[in-house]
């Protein structure tokens, strides 16, 4: 039994909606489904074939009713009909082989060309999700459930592909199998045909109406699921503190106790199949009877010859089962329109940077100015960032500093695009940023940030990360600038070690240094420092920075720290507080301004003063 | 979420390993009379399945009669042909509803029981379980592990029954009607059985790989989703894109493959069947046509008796490689349940102070809180020593910082405070004594522990402060949230101690479930303090809540700190600088900074961020 399910409940306009979808994502393939299609009605028509034989025989091979006759259609009646009894029995066997060997041989071109269409179409679905995945915003990235997302990509293409290949596959089976045979019995004899229906939709109906119902009562489940899983996942998660409290008895109180509630839910649910099946069986069989009892004294008055007696049994199997089954496939949609409509809400959002895409690639050199930029997250109430305007030349160093939450990163972000601002310029080399194609300008600004996102790959690999076919002297030179060389040759594996999840989890210094090296292999205008060396110790943060100064003479570098002497060194400091440049200069006349600077310079002063004070 | 999407699976061998099924089926033990029924209305089934063909036959034979002139057959059986009809009715309906009820039950408890047992024992493991091993491997076990078990050992239970008793059946009532008819019909049998056997194999088989490769793409989901902003800045959207269009494109290819490899199989048994449906025909028909062999009502039963193997076969097939396909899910619950706690209470003291569900709170000794490491050396599963040859003495009462670099040890410390770890050599007194003379129970009950990042539980807040002492009163919880001034915030929220405190406590910023979390640890009135205090920062109001909360708690607690923010270390009685395992510097801040050694350097480095924040006031 799956419980994996989707949760979220959508109004009914949707599911047109979803439905129109469904169809929609198929794309080019949609003539693969109608060739399935095809495979399905010869399908279906050659099965409804096999009880004419049995007539054949009965009645008119084993002569049990000559004046019937043959009810098989003329075309195959005539290559059948040769010969004497044995030699038309024979002939009837090879015909029976011939058809099924046909319908085998459908059976078989139908689930290939399903299976090559509904590969194509979720291959197709996958990779448009995940194109989607990276073309979304910042924002989006930063709001989104990563665990919610991958569900959405994974589960729900999952149910997607099934309702596409399985269901819709299915459901047309059955309707082709359903008409196919009820066309056969009305050609033998209506009122036998009329009798073998009678009690069939009923049937239909208690299967939708079931198995709707029970799409409910999952959710009742799942939710008891839910609260039982997340109360394992905290017990282990805190371990610590379970522990530490001593609430080992009362954790597996509670548990017990939600346990118990999923099993009891799970096992109403089966009560209740147990009697969906045990009824409808009953209705089934109920039905056989019918036909069975009629069709006997049909018989037994001549109405009917035995062939089409024992044809008939034959062919309201062919109906009364599919009933039950259609009206289960159809009480299940709903779980696709579900699906379909998750996703849509992914492959519906905005890409980033939809309107204002700029498609310029001017050269850049390092120039940037910032001219009355204002700033506010979309769902904020307030300015991130408010008027801020300064120039940084080519080559310059540039030290920004300030308490979290002052804005630094925003800042850094506008940079690169990674966030839109509402009012103002950001010029490079007096062209307007919004003018600017954005994977050419971050291919011009290299960014690092505090908490860089190294890729389950190896060292190696993660370095060379955007110039693949580089040599492994030049990753070591790098590695070496970054002064994480020593580390990577400590590995046992050297730099041919796996980094994540599968393999070796670097420090939060080691990552830092990594995402600096993967920066330097190609030269570039512009360099940014999202407080990247904060991990690593200052000795080691002063070493990376002189060797960076010689490599790189000619970028523009732009430094967030909290280390102020760090920020001493650069040509110019910005101090940033709520928003706003609160002070600018450099190092000594940040220190005759008497601000806030002065008063950070002083705390330190204040160290040393404890010091004397000690002594 | 489901982590265990990342995880590749681990495939055993091929045999099945009967010691790891007697294990499970041991599970199946209280559950034994829903397994009889459900092998009884199983094989009851099966009876009825047989059965029913031959009253079609009666009917042909016995009253349409055919070798009758119409009209002249004996229509008073009529009655009992809807008789027996409806007699059949009743039975299978009930049979089908008894089955599902004891399928179900076996399935619910069993996997009930298995969690149960899981959860238990994962009480009793020690801390270093937890530190070795991944939530989302844990949680597999207890969700899709024992789904999948249970699953197979009831619904898979009913198939082989009903997949045995229909075939042995069948073959009896055949060879009761017609021997002949019967040998041409068994024929197809092995067949069957051989080529089901070998596409199950492959299906198998294929279906791994195809796990194995939706798991990567998994991975690359994941990857590309909390890589975004990094991908993003290093403009490796196109390379991202073409490594896993190589993922989808090795999906898609194998998938196809498997499918149309696959769609071979029903065709083959389609025909196979025709064919021997065909044999029947003209073998039973010679016999018609040669007189008195057969009636035609036999010829008939037959020809529908050949179709009645193919589920048999093929659920018998299916079984085989779906018990193979369990053993993974049954050789890891049972490595869960049987992985041995290698930090336990010896029998002694369980004996005298009880279980860790079952304490004897009259044996507790009080605890005062005096604290010492006598030549305590340890090393983690893997790995070196991290302490060794370790003396240290606190007196009860006294707060002692730790600082220095990671890696210094001062985890480990408070590790083997808690006891979540023990000392490989050497030994901890407590109050004189060896806690490993006294329970686990002893020891934690006068703990209190914060935790670096807080971890509340989902529940209100009032919910989470009373986790500090399971049964305290409202009044009790809220005069603890007072005293580390906890208060305040939590009824500015809407519903003040009601509120939600959400996955993980999401909706709280770090700062109030710090204080959450010191409310929790104060309840409980600890004698032994241990802080691992916060790294992040938090707004300059709950910061200064943090810290009178800090100095308050401390007060008449022996407390071990691991320190990050200047105020903390400074206002300890003692500062104990690590390095690699050792103290390598101790003293008040004073003293220490007159040193000008490693805590100076160490000082200078870290706080300047702390230096802008007080530059503020």
């Amino acid at each position: 039994m799956e419980a994996q399910a989707t949760k979220t409940t959508k109004p009914k306009k949707s599911v047109l909606k979803s439905f129109l979808l469904i169809f929609k994502w198929m794309g080019k393939f949609w003539p693969l489904l109608v060739i399935s299609f095809g495979f399905l009605v010869i399908v279906s028509y050659t099965r409804t074939l096999i009880p004419l034989f049995t007539q054949h025989i009965v009645d008119y091979v084993l002569e049990f009713n000559l004046e019937e006759g043959s009810r098989l259609p003329d075309f195959i009646f005539r290559l059948v009909d040769h010969g004497n009894a044995l030699n038309k029995l024979l002939l009837a066997a090879v015909g029976i082989i011939l058809v099924d060997f046909v319908r085998s041989i459908s059976i078989f071109f139908r689930r290939s060309v399903t299976a090559v269409f509904s590969e194509r179409v979720s291959y197709d679905l996958r990779n448009n999700l995940y194109k989607k995945l990276q073309n979304l915003s910042y924002g989006f990235h930063s709001h989104s459930e990563t665990g919610d997302l991958i569900q959405r990509c994974t589960t729900d293409v999952e149910t997607y592909k099934n309702f596409i290949s399985d269901q819709i596959i299915e459901v047309m089976r059955l309707v082709l199998l359903v008409g196919f045979s009820i066309y056969q019995m009305v050609k033998l004899n209506l009122n036998m045909t009329l009798i073998s229906l009678i009690i069939t939709p009923i049937l239909l109906t208690i299967a939708i109406v079931f198995f709707k119902k029970v799409e409910k009562k999952f959710t009742t489940i799942e939710e008891n699921e839910s609260k039982m899983t997340t109360h394992v996942q905290e017990n282990v998660s805190g371990a610590r503190v379970v522990k530490a409290f001593a609430n080992e008895k009362y954790e597996i109180e509670k548990f017990e106790g939600l346990n118990r509630k999923f099993t009891d839910s799970d096992y109403e649910l089966t009560k209740q199949h147990a009697v969906f099946w045990s009824t409808t069986d009953f209705i089934c069989f109920a039905q056989f009877c019918v036909i069975a009892v009629v069709g006997v004294i049909y018989a037994t008055k001549g109405t009917i010859s035995l062939g089409i007696y024992s044809a008939f049994l034959a062919f309201s199997g062919n109906i009364i089962w599919p009933m039950r089954q259609l009206g289960r496939i159809v009480g299940d949609f709903s779980k696709a329109t579900v699906s379909v409509g998750r996703l849509n809400e992914i492959i519906e959002q905005k890409d980033e940077y939809g309107d204002t895409h700029g498609t310029l690639k001017p050269v850049i050199s390092g120039n940037i100015a910032f001219d009355h930029v204002n700033f506010k997250f979309p769902d904020s109430t307030y300015h991130q960032l408010e008027d801020i305007s300064f120039d940084v030349k080519k080559g310059e160093t540039v030290a920004i500093i300030g308490k979290t939450g002052s804005g630094k990163s925003s800042l850094i972000n506008l940079l690169v695009k990674l966030l839109d601002f509402q009012e103002g310029h950001i010029y490079f080399d007096d062209v307007d940023i919004k003018d600017i194609e954005k994977h050419h300008l971050r291919k011009n600004v290299g960014i690092i940030l505090q908490e860089p996102f190294l890729f389950s790959k190896t060292v190696e690999e993660n370095i060379k990360i955007s110039d693949r076919n580089l040599d492994s002297d030049r990753v070591a030179e790098v590695a070496k600038i970054a002064k994480v060389h020593e580390d990577i040759v400590g590995f046992e594996k050297g730099y041919k070690t796996l980094v994540g999840e599968r393999g070796v989890t670097l420090s939060g210094g080691q990552k830092q240094r990594v995402a600096i090296a993967r920066m330097l292999l190609k030269p570039k205008p512009i360099l940014v420092f999202d407080d990247s060396l904060s991990a690593v110790d200052t000795e080691t943060d002063l070493q990376i920075r002189k060797a960076l100064k010689k490599e790189w003479k000619e970028s523009t570098v732009l430094i967030i720290t909290h280390r102020i002497t760090t920020a001493k060194e650069a040509d110019r400091i910005l101090v940033l507080d709520h928003g706003k440049i609160a002070e600018s200069g450099t190092h000594d006349q940040l220190l005759a301004q008497n601000g806030l600077y002065k008063n950070i310079w002083d705390i330190q002063s204040r160290i040393d003063f404890q010091i004397e004070d000690g002594e | 979420m489901n982590e265990d999407m990342f995880e590749e699976e681990s495939f055993t061998s091929q045999k099945l390993d009967w010691n790891v099924w007697k294990k499970i089926f041991s599970f199946m033990k209280p559950l034994k009379k829903f397994v009889i029924g459900a092998v009884l209305s199983m094989s009851a089934l099966a009876g009825t399945d047989v059965i029913y063909p031959l009253i079609a036959r009666f009917a042909i034979d016995d009253i349409i009669n055919p070798n009758l002139e119409a009209g002249t057959q004996d229509l008073s059986k009529i009655p009992m042909f809807i008789g027996i009809y409806l007699v059949f009715m009743v039975v299978q309906a009930t049979l089908v509803y008894m089955f599902i009820l004891f399928a179900g039950k076996i399935q619910a408890e069993l996997a009930y029981n298995i969690r149960k047992k899981a959860f238990r024992h994962l009480q009793e493991l020690p801390f270093s379980y937890y530190d070795r091993t991944r939530v989302g491997w844990i949680m597999a076990r207890m969700t899709s592990d024992s789904r999948n078990l249970s699953d197979i050992l009831s619904w898979g239970l009913i198939d082989l029954t009903w997949g045995l008793f229909m075939m042995i059946l069948l073959v009896v009532v055949m060879f009761l009607v017609n021997w002949q008819l019967a040998l041409l019909t068994i024929a197809i049998v092995p067949i069957l059985m051989i080529i089901s056997t070998f596409f199950r194999k492959y299906i198998l088989k294929s279906y791994r790989s195809i796990r194995k490769v939706n798991s990567k793409i998994t991975g690359a989901y994941n990857e590309g989703i909390t890589g975004a902003i990094t991908t993003k800045t290093l403009v490796l959207e196109e390379p991202n894109y073409h490594d896993f269009d190589l993922l989808t494109s090795d999906m898609r290819r194998q998938s196809i493959r498997a499918a149309v490899f696959q769609g071979l199989y029903f065709p083959t048994v389609i025909f196979l069947i025709s064919i021997a449906t065909a044999v029947i025909y003209y073998a039973g028909g010679r016999m018609v046509i040669n007189n008195d062999y057969i009636s035609i009502g036999t010829l008939i039963l037959f020809t529908g008796y050949v179709w009645q193997f193919f589920d048999p076969v093929n659920n018998i097939a299916t079984i085989f490689a779906r018990f193979q396909q369990a053993q993974a899910s049954a050789e890891r619950i049972v490595s869960l349940i049987e992985t041995k706690a290698d930090i336990e209470d010896s029998e002694e003291v369980i004996e005298k102070y009880g279980t860790l569900f079952d304490y004897k709170r009259e044996n507790f000794e009080p605890l005062n809180g005096d604290i010492v490491f006598k030549n305590v050396s340890f090393k983690y599963h893997v790995g070196e020593k991290v302490l060794s040859d370790f003396n240290l003495h606190v007196k009860a009462g006294q707060s002692i910082a730790l600082v220095g670099h990671t890696g210094a040890g001062k985890t480990t410390i408070v590790n083997l405070i808690c006891r979540f770890y023990e000392p490989t050599e050497g030994q901890i007194l407590i109050d004189g004594v060896d806690y490993r003379e006294r329970s686990m129970g002893w020891l934690h009950s006068n703990l209190g522990y914060v935790l670096q990042t807080p971890h509340l539980f989902s529940g209100t807040v009032m919910d989470n402060i009373k986790y500090g002492k399971i049964g305290s009163t409202n009044e009790e919880a809220i005069a603890a949230a007072k005293a580390v001034e906890a208060h305040e915030f939590i009824m500015k929220f809407e519903k003040g101690y009601e509120t939600e405190c959400g996955e993980g406590g999401s909706r709280l910023s770090v700062g109030q479930k710090q204080l959450i979390s010191f409310a929790r640890a104060i309840l409980a009135d600890p004698k032994i303090l241990v802080l691992d205090e916060a790294t992040s920062s938090v707004d300059t109001e709950t910061e200064r809540a943090v810290q009178t909360a800090i100095s308050k708690i401390l007060k008449g607690r022996t407390s071990f700190i691991v320190a990050h923010r200047l105020s903390t270390i400074v206002s300890s009685d003692r500062i104990l600088v690590l390095e690699q395992g050792n103290v390598i510097e101790e003293g008040t801040h004073r003293e220490l900074i007159a040193k000008n050694g490693h805590y100076y350097k160490l000082y200078t480095n870290q706080y300047t961020e702390e230096m802008l924040e007080l530059s503020k006031q």
